[in-house]
């Protein structure tokens, strides 16, 4: 078996695990000016409402539907009843991340002694292997890349063709304008929060079954995950996201079959810091499907 | 003003007695110190509650829960009831440090300080030994095999020791073993690599093949990492991975087609939450089938350990999870150091940890003629009769070296289904001094 081609097949894996987390938190600041480090927390909440659903004895896609619903109310929530009242007074973006880190932190706080510290499992495993010359994936992780890629296609065609798509992409390049020209920005930004905490909700779930256990402890390594594909692609540009999320998943698996596995986030995060050296806003930030028109 | 005066020069006749009563009360040998004082009395349980290695600041803090009313059912220490407080490390040198001195600088009544693990041992250590506080450190770092700080105490073996014990499974263990190829898993931070040198030295040297394979703790994949230990094709791990085994090893079966191989796991393994994380993540027939772990030879019964069971399932009223510790070492290990802190403040009559420290060493080890107790009644009992003593705790005896350093033998042990351990058998003297010449202690 070659150790470079199962590192590819577990770096799709990966990417497409990133990409569902990265979209939605790259959106999230992309239209409604919010980074949201909350996020990770958001995820693993997901992921724990997934479990509890499927020690109950409900399938873990069944549980996936319910992760993403209690995302995407969760972080409609959240933002009706917190940032967006900060957000109404003027806070600025720096105040607003601040904002987010406390919530991050309560979220985590208010989970432990509910969920405990412990790793847990779902009970659905990851499934026979399938093996496509040296590429071995499970069942599960080739559900896992079609369900990603579905959910990319979808996000490109609501931004592309529908009014809603248009709307975000207006409200993103122009909130003020936006509104002037009939937009309901609000209603439009809720719809953010509620289709972007709804991947937030699938991201966690999918990572959590990608993972063999997961504990509280992973929320944090979530959010980082998704923050340096967001970064990398560009804050705000959902496509950036996505190649971010390629560039990231692909490279870490990759590094590790090449030198050491102690090195593969280091080289991840080495990728990071030169994009930001050489190309401080990201590799589609003029291109992405949120910027202006025309 | 007459009154007052005569206050005066009562008030201190009235101290000097209250004193010798109280000097007289403590009783026992070596009573050298001026009085047990009052209010009640803190244990700080210094470990990580979040973080990676959130799973083991609870098993230290149900320690204390169930010393604390073996010693507060008893009278306390002179009266003083003994309180335990969680202060979070998170596991992070950066964040235990400021913990420490937060933990010391405000609270003026610490008798003792249970946990410092190897996540914060080497920050937090010599914070608390500044402080003049008798601490109980679940590290097994060699940085401590001969520390300088003399209100350190180490009641588990270095992690050299529990490396030796692992490869004492590998080559002499019941069969499938001996082993041959040995693939390590442990965490790629200092403290868990600390177990890497030792294990390859003795296997190696013993006739064994060994790869060092090391992860980065709480990732949420190591499909690549697994990968390459299945083309290496060893025919045992070795692991500890604290937070990260599930993970692992559940990958490890997935991709190798379904089928484990044999584990042998550190002392740090036998433990309720790494149990129900492997459990969960390659089920409980394969880790009752694969699994070996080390552990130090508890007995889990007589006096000590049925006070010892008796409080931990009490507590399950404030904390819930305290009876799955029951057969934790390091809960009954802190259990006893607790105990022998509070025996040693009654022993000297002193609250003053500069005068109760060094007995503490005394009380674990003996003298000659010391009358052996096993609960802290037994022990108050004793004193009150002007005996010397030796305390044989929950956790066994105690032997401290001169860096306070205590180390006792090991017994290869395994999981069954409910995950409890299950003695398998011991590693004789001859055996482990076989290793350790191989591994170069």
């Amino acid at each position: 078996m070659s150790i470079f081609a199962a590192a590819f097949g577990f770096g799709l894996v990966s990417m497409s695990v990133i990409a569902l987390a990265a979209v939605g938190f790259t959106m999230q600041f992309g239209i409604t000016n919010m980074i949201n480090l909350a996020y990770g927390q958001v995820m693993i909440a997901s992921a724990y409402v997934a479990y509890y659903l499927n020690r109950a004895g409900v399938t873990i896609w069944a549980g996936m539907i319910a992760g993403a619903v209690f995302g995407a109310f969760f972080s409609f929530l959240l933002n009706r009843f917190v940032y967006a009242p900060f957000q109404r007074k003027g806070t600025s973006l720096l105040g607003m991340v601040i904002v987010s880190l406390a919530v991050s932190l309560m979220i985590a706080n208010l989970l432990l002694p509910i969920v405990g510290y412990f790793s847990v499992s779902y009970e659905e495993h990851g499934g026979s292997l399938v093996r496509i010359g040296d590429v071995v994936l499970t069942n599960n992780q080739i559900a896992i890349i079609v369900l990603s890629v579905a959910l990319m296609l979808g996000i490109h065609a609501l931004l592309r063709y529908t009014r809603l798509g248009k709307a975000m992409r207006a409200t993103a390049a122009n909130p003020t304008l936006a509104r002037n020209c009939g937009i309901p920005t609000q209603r439009v930004i809720d719809m953010v929060w509620l289709i972007t905490g709804a991947l937030c909700g699938v991201a966690g779930v999918v990572a959590a079954l990608n993972s063999d256990s997961f504990a509280i402890a992973n929320g944090a390594g979530f959010l980082i995950t998704a923050l340096a594909a967001a970064v990398v692609g560009g804050a705000g540009q959902p496509y950036g996201a996505m190649i971010g999320a390629v560039v990231i998943g692909l490279v870490t698996e990759l590094s590790a079959a090449a030198w050491s596995p102690e090195y593969k986030e280091v080289v991840a995060f080495g990728i990071l810091v030169l994009v930001m050296v050489l190309r401080p806003q990201g590799l589609l930030a003029k291109r992405g499907a949120l910027a202006a028109a025309g | 003003m007459k009154t007052i005066h005569a206050r005066m020069r009562i008030g201190p006749a009235a101290c000097s007695l209250a004193v010798l009563i109280l000097a007289a009360c403590g009783g026992g040998s070596g009573n050298t110190g001026a009085g047990l004082g009052s209010g009640d009395l803190l244990v700080g349980v210094l470990a990580p509650f979040s973080g990676v290695d959130a799973n083991l600041g609870p098993a230290y803090y149900a320690a204390c829960l169930a010393a604390a009313p073996s010693i507060n059912n008893n009278g306390g220490v002179g009266g003083r009831n003994v309180k335990c407080q969680q202060f979070d490390t998170r596991g992070e040198p950066a964040d235990a440090a400021p913990a420490a001195n937060q933990m010391v600088a405000s609270n003026s009544n610490l008798m003792a300080v249970v946990g410092c693990t190897s996540d914060e041992a080497s920050a937090v250590a010599p914070i608390v030994n500044g402080a003049h506080i008798p601490m109980f450190c679940m590290t097994g770092q060699s940085e401590f095999n001969k520390t300088k700080l003399p209100y350190f105490h180490r009641l588990v073996p270095a992690d050299i020791y529990d490396a030796y014990a692992m490869v004492g499974w590998a080559l002499y263990g019941p069969s499938p073993a001996p082993f041959h190829k040995a693939a390590l898993v442990f965490g790629d931070d200092i403290g868990s690599q600390a177990f890497v040198d030792p294990a390859t030295n003795a296997f190696t040297k013993l006739g064994g093949q060994v790869k060092n394979f090391p992860i980065k703790l709480g990732a949420s994949s190591y499909r690549t990492e697994v990968t390459q230990v299945i083309q290496y094709q060893p025919d045992v791990i070795f692991t500890e991975a604290i937070g990260s085994a599930g993970t692992f090893l559940g990958e490890f079966k997935t991709l190798n087609g379904g089928k484990m191989i044999p584990i042998i796991g550190t002392s740090a393994t036998i433990d309720p939450e790494w149990f129900a994380a492997v459990k969960g993540a390659i089920g409980a027939d394969d880790i009752v089938k694969y699994y070996g772990g080390v552990d130090l030879g508890y007995t889990f019964s007589g006096p000590a350990y049925t006070e010892f069971l008796t409080n931990l399932n009490a507590a399950a009223s404030t904390f819930p999870q305290a009876p799955k510790y029951k057969q934790r070492g390091s809960t009954l290990h802190l259990y006893d150091g607790i105990v022998m802190s509070a025996l040693a403040m009654v022993a000297t009559n002193s609250k003053d940890p500069k005068v109760y420290n060094p007995k503490i060493k005394e009380i674990a080890n003996g003298t000659s003629g010391a009358t052996e107790v096993h609960t802290y009644k037994e022990g108050l009992d004793a004193l009150k009769a002007g005996k010397s003593i030796r305390f044989v705790g929950a956790g066994g005896a105690n032997t401290f070296d001169q860096y306070n350093n205590s180390v006792s033998g090991y017994i290869l042990v395994k999981y069954n289904a409910a995950g409890d351990e299950v003695k398998v058998q011991d590693l004789t003297t001859a055996q482990t001094e076989k290793i350790s010449q191989a591994g170069g202690i």
